[in-house]
C-alpha cells in the first residue's frame, strides 16, 4: 500500500509538471509487461487476497516470492533503458538478497514489530514464525543476516498507517516516482 | 439511446494509444512495486 503511494505521488507530480511545460503527458513503451503481470499474479493470491492466503503455505509462499521476484528481474533488464530502472533494480535486488538470504522471507526484528504493532495481543505474533500473511519473519537482531538490509524503517507518526520498510523498498518507491515525473519533462527542442 | 452511443463512442475514440500506454505504465509500475517490495504492515497485520 504504502509503495503504492509512490506511484501515485509520482504520476501526480508528472502530470503537474507536463501541465506546467504545456505539453502532454508521454509514457515509454514497456517490453514484457507480461512478466510483471505473471510475477505478481501469484504473489497477490500468497499475499495479499485474504480468501486465498490460507490456502497456500508458508513454505509455499516463500518459493512464490523468490520465484516471483527473479521474473521481476527479467522485467528490469528488459527495459534497463528506461528512466527509473536502475532504481527499481537496485531496490528489488537488495530486497532480494536479504529475503533469500535469510530463508525466504524479508526479517524483520521483534523490536521493529513492537512499534508498528504496539497494541497487538500476546500471541498476535511469535518470534521465529512469519508476520501475519506479509512477507516478513520476525527474527532476533542477532540472527538477522545484513540487519541493514532488513524492514527496520518505520514511517513518521503524522502517517496513517504503521508501516516498516527496507532500503530496498526506498529505492523502489524513488525509482517508480522517478519514472513517472521524468515523463513530464519538457520537450527537447534540440 | 442513440445519444448514449453516441456519446460512448466519442469518449472512446478520445482514448488513444498514448492513453493506453499511460494506463499500461501505470498498472505495470503499481504491480511491480507490489512486487518487488516488501514493507511488514502493522494495521491488521497483513496488509499490503
Amino acid at each position: 500500500m504504502i509503495l503504492l503511494l509512490a506511484v501515485a505521488i509520482g504520476l501526480a507530480a508528472g502530470l503537474v509538471r507536463a501541465w506546467i511545460g504545456k505539453r502532454s503527458y508521454q509514457a515509454p513503451e514497456l517490453n514484457s509487461v507480461w512478466l510483471v503481470v505473471l510475477a505478481v499474479l501469484p504473489q497477490l493470491l500468497a499475499f495479499h487476497i485474504a480468501s486465498t492466503i490460507k490456502l497456500i503455505p508458508d513454505a509455499v509462499a516463500s518459493i512464490i516470492l523468490i520465484c516471483s521476484q527473479i521474473m521481476l528481474m527479467v522485467f528490469v533488464l528488459a527495459n534497463q533503458d528506461q528512466s527509473g530502472f536502475e532504481l527499481l533494480g537496485l531496490g528489488l535486488g537488495l530486497n532480494f538478497l536479504v529475503i533469500v538470504i535469510n530463508g525466504g522471507w524479508m526479517p524483520i526484528s521483534p523490536e521493529t514489530v513492537q512499534k508498528i504493532l504496539p497494541n497487538a495481543t500476546h500471541n498476535a505474533w511469535t518470534v521465529g514464525e512469519r508476520l501475519g500473511s506479509t512477507k516478513d519473519i520476525i527474527l532476533p537482531i542477532v540472527e538477522i543476516k545484513l540487519e541493514w538490509l532488513s524492514d527496520r524503517f518505520l514511517l513518521p507518526a503524522f502517517f496513517p498507517w504503521r508501516v516498516a520498510y527496507s532500503i530496498g523498498d526506498i529505492f523502489i518507491a524513488f525509482g517508480a516516482f522517478w519514472m513517472l515525473w521524468v515523463q513530464g519533462k519538457p520537450l527537447n527542442r534540440d | 439511446m442513440k445519444q448514449v452511443l453516441r456519446d460512448a463512442k466519442m469518449i472512446f475514440s478520445q482514448i488513444n494509444r498514448r492513453h493506453m500506454q499511460i494506463i499500461l505504465l501505470i498498472l505495470s509500475l503499481s504491480l511491480f512495486v507490489l512486487g518487488a517490495g516488501a514493507p511488514g504492515a502493522g494495521s491488521g497485520i497483513g496488509g499490503w
